[in-house]
């Protein structure tokens, strides 16, 4: 068979390698990078979230002090126990935000991509004297080492991603469950407490006849049932936020299991579905903020 | 004696909730029958009972953590380990902008110009420098 011209080989390698390059990474990242930004929204709705323990303590200090009928210049109220729980959840936050920023920038396919401008640039360079380096080879040469630079790190991304995925998912599932209980059953379970507080005032109210007029008591039944509404809307919030964290662990677990054959085309399809799970839950989640 | 572990604390919580309930619905069912005297002290007592359980929910969330503590610390020392590599990949661009500015130095003192080194020197070094990670 006759040989093609080096310049045509030369072109047609230039034409290839970036469909080696892709096909052997960008695919696989892109699914790691997606799920990681999915679950960095949902983690980062945590800040949405307009209830924490130290403002349960100030409104159990305030319905206390309303209940009592007392009046203080400045509201004392003792949290501590409260703001420590607080920074547990704090703790939670940002280490399992961190993580899944960090495996998301290292899954973006924009980190390795590079430009080779400023080399190409200077090669070409009219004052570079007695050398002289055509201005379209260097552009190809340049664009060749590009791509190979872009698959030996693409390599190197997948390789370094698989072994934090391995080591990353017994703690992932601790954290992620253990937030998850934090918020399902100890900070709505405050809530609890909240609505049977709110439940005895009105009541007591009610028992001791201490409204006369019928829209006395339509107005208190009305303000009874718009502050239950405005703690089940809390309670939902909550609901859906721990919802999308299990959801994280199902999907984490997943490429856990499958983090050394990442370029399987089904994951992506499976993963796609975990990250769908979690946008619906954040939009609906994003609905309850409007 | 054993620890309480954060479960056993969110038991405790509900048994505590649950009692105030009861007492809420006894004095609202026996509301005619106490005398004032017992009828405040019942109240006091299912507010003690709610705050007890409240407290020890907050309390229970500081033994989660307990429980969690070396996962957190692996998770942790994983996304350092994560950042460095970020970085790592980072820094490539930072190495190809730096031999472009080398090969501009080098045509300076091929052709011997002074301004042209210093220039070249100083870009070279804000290529370095100039945009830290």
């Amino acid at each position: 068979m006759k040989m093609l011209p080096a310049t045509m080989r030369f072109c047609i390698y230039l034409f290839l390698l970036p469909f080696f390059c892709c096909f052997f990474s960008c695919v696989n990242l892109k699914t790691v990078s997606d799920f990681s930004a999915t679950s960095l929204v949902s983690v980062n709705n945590f800040e949405q979230i307009d209830y924490t323990f130290s403002d349960h303590c100030i409104d159990r200090c305030e319905d206390e002090a309303i209940k009592k009928f007392e009046f203080q210049r400045a509201l004392a109220c003792s949290c501590d126990l409260y703001l420590a729980a607080d920074s547990v959840t704090q703790v939670m936050f940002q280490a399992i935000g961190g993580y899944f920023h960090g495996l998301g920038s290292l899954a973006q396919n924009e980190l390795t991509t590079y430009t080779t401008d400023a080399v190409v640039n200077s090669l070409t360079a009219a004052e570079l004297g007695p050398l002289r380096i055509d201005e379209n080879l260097a552009g190809a040469y340049a664009a060749v080492s590009n791509v190979m630079l872009r698959a030996t790190t693409d390599l190197y991304r997948r390789r370094k991603i698989a072994a934090y995925i391995g080591e990353a998912n017994e703690p992932m599932q601790v954290l992620l469950s253990s937030w998850q209980v934090i918020i399902r059953t100890n900070l709505k379970g405050e809530l609890r407490f909240k609505k049977e507080r709110l439940y005895a005032y009105y009541m007591d109210m009610k028992m001791n006849s201490t409204l006369q007029s019928d829209y006395e008591k339509g107005s208190a039944a009305g303000d009874y049932y718009r502050a239950l509404r405005e703690i089940q809307r809390q309670e939902k919030q909550m609901d859906l936020f721990a919802e999308g964290l299990g959801e994280i662990a199902k999907g984490h677990q997943v490429l856990y299991e499958n983090r050394n054959k990442l370029s399987v085309k089904n994951l992506a399809v499976t993963m796609l579905g975990y990250s769908g799970q979690v946008k619906i839950l954040v939009s609906e989640f994003n609905k309850l903020n409007q | 004696m054993a620890n309480l572990t954060s479960e056993q604390a969110n038991r405790l919580s509900d048994d505590f909730f649950y009692l105030s309930m009861a007492i809420a619905d006894f004095r609202y069912a026996h509301w005619e029958s106490l005398t004032l005297e017992e009828n405040k002290e019942l109240s006091e007592m299912q507010g003690a009972l709610l705050r007890c359980g409240e407290d020890i929910l907050a309390f229970s969330t500081t033994l989660v953590m307990d429980e969690a503590a070396e996962s957190l610390s692996k998770i942790s020392s994983i996304t350092e380990e994560i950042r460095g590599s970020v970085k790592t990949l980072s820094a490539i661009q930072k190495g190809l902008n730096t031999a472009a500015a080398f090969l501009i130095l080098g045509v300076a003192i091929v052709k011997r110009d002074p301004m042209a080194i210093g220039n070249s020197i100083k870009d070279l070094f804000m290529t370095w420098k100039g945009n830290p990670e």
